[in-house]
């Protein structure tokens, strides 16, 4: 390349050198100026993130509550339930559960004399409509009812394992599945403590209770407690101290299932024995 | 003014950046689903139009308010009942063919609207509507079955017929001699 060697030939020795010290030095301090510039406007952005995040939690104080102090809570009465099963035949029709599956289900806890417990699950159609062997009533100490759902934790196991982010909690505190993002890779049936998730075959969608979010969001109760006859189950307002649940709440002594795996679930239950789990 | 003979290379390195990065946050901005992510950024990376797809999701069961609007005589005849918190839903059927009936009857008189079936034994019947005597019905709530609450209403028919001194305890129809449906309270009935 003799053109290139003739236009520095004329350049004394020393003069390239410091020129070519001089180039390295200054683009050093404009490259990193030019990615401090580009990363500057990420950093403010984000503050600014920050501020609107901070301004939409003010708005969420004068309009409802914000995330922390969940909306709606459900409260299950187990001294109340008589086990005949309306609830789970509303679920399936209301939600379009597939046979064999259930978002909502009765377990039935029978402690006997000696200290054994059986648990069953109560049929679809009550114990009226099946022909279920019939325990002897004398072996018995006590028994009653237990009704399961999701338990819509606070700190839900479920979201935190979804590798698309289609678990997610909708800012009523509703634990929800985004079918369109769901793989059904079952991850979250294998986190949740409460057995609470099933992947549906008619969509290959993890599924479970939503507290029938499309009926909370018209104003209608969840199918299982418009089903409820005796008013076993309460869905209500937790941050209204004047709704049905809220007082409730406020009366009696309250549990919830698996205390001690951290969950707070916002499914409360009327005062369960320790073998509830 | 050595020093600015050979800036050429910087002033291009810095237009080649400056362009692809405004490049980037345009391509960004437009990957990016509008329907993606919470506008505050508070509740995780997700669609916020799941949310929407959710709540429209369609709501069959019918409450009570809805037959109510009808069926007003029902309402007030079960307003001091021991039945007041049981839902039509559990004796009549789903309903929800009879309401659609019902709201087209409402815009344009003279619609059909089909009367009640009897009911054909099933617990999970899908019968739309139907209205029935049958004792089953009765007792697939009040069967005592163990476990129970202690105050509730629990029936061992055997029992309870003999004590009351039913005349035909057979009958299919046997509540309805002395219980109503919607009203509980022990009567004189056809």
């Amino acid at each position: 390349m003799p053109q290139t060697s003739d236009d520095k030939g004329h350049m004394r020795e020393s003069d390239t050198a410091q020129s070519r010290r001089l180039f390295f030095s200054k683009a050093t301090t404009i490259a990193i100026g030019t990615i401090s510039l580009t990363i500057l406007p990420c950093t403010l952005g984000g503050a600014e993130d920050e501020d609107n995040a901070k301004s939409s939690d003010k708005d969420q104080d004068l309009a409802g509550p914000s995330h922390e102090q969940p909306l709606f809570g459900f409260l299950v009465d187990t001294e109340r339930c008589i086990g005949t099963g309306k609830c789970l035949m509303a679920c399936r029709l209301e939600n379009n559960v597939p046979e064999g599956f259930s978002r909502t289900w009765v377990e039935r806890y029978v402690h006997f004399k000696d200290e054994t417990i059986q648990v069953d699950t109560v049929p679809e159609t009550g114990y009226a409509g099946t022909e279920m062997p019939v325990i002897d009533a004398d072996n018995v100490k006590t028994s009653y009812f237990v009704p399961k759902l999701c338990n819509h934790c606070e700190n839900p196991p479920c979201n935190q394992v979804c590798p698309t982010h289609a678990s997610i909690t909708s800012p009523e505190g509703v634990e929800l599945i985004d079918p369109e993002l769901c793989i059904g890779c079952a991850y979250c049936v294998q986190a949740c403590p409460y057995g609470a998730r099933f992947i549906n075959p008619n969509t290959g969608n993890a599924d479970k209770c939503t507290w029938c979010y499309h009926r909370l969001m018209r104003g209608q109760q969840p199918a299982c407690v418009e089903a409820c006859p005796t008013g076993a189950r309460v869905l209500g307002r937790l941050d209204d101290p004047d709704s049905e649940i809220s007082k409730r709440l406020a009366m009696i002594p309250v549990s919830v299932l698996k205390e001690h795996l951290g969950t707070h679930p916002k499914l409360r239950y009327t005062e369960l024995p320790r073998e509830v789990t | 003014m050595s020093f600015f003979r050979d800036t050429q290379h910087v002033w291009t390195l810095l237009l080649l950046i400056f362009v692809g990065g405004a490049g980037l946050v345009v391509i960004r901005h437009q990957m990016i689903p509008a329907t993606y992510g919470d506008a505050s950024g508070r509740y995780g990376p997700y669609r916020t139009a799941a949310l929407k797809e959710i709540a429209a999701r369609p709501s069959v069961l019918i409450d009570d308010s809805v037959c109510h609007q009808c069926h007003r005589e029902v309402e007030e005849e079960r307003a001091d009942s021991q039945h007041k918190s049981i839902r039509c839903i559990h004796c009549h059927g789903l309903c929800v063919e009879h309401v659609d009936q019902a709201r087209q009857a409402e815009k344009s008189p003279g619609s059909p609207i089909d009367p009640a079936q009897e009911w054909d034994g099933n617990f999970l019947t899908t019968i739309d509507l139907y209205s029935t005597r049958d004792r089953m019905m009765c007792l697939s709530c009040h069967k005592n079955v163990l476990g129970m609450p202690e105050d509730f209403c629990k029936i061992n028919l055997a029992e309870h017929l003999e004590e009351n001194e039913v005349e035909n305890p057979t009958n299919r129809n046997v509540c309805w001699q002395c219980h109503g449906g919607h009203n509980t309270e022990y009567r004189e009935l056809d």
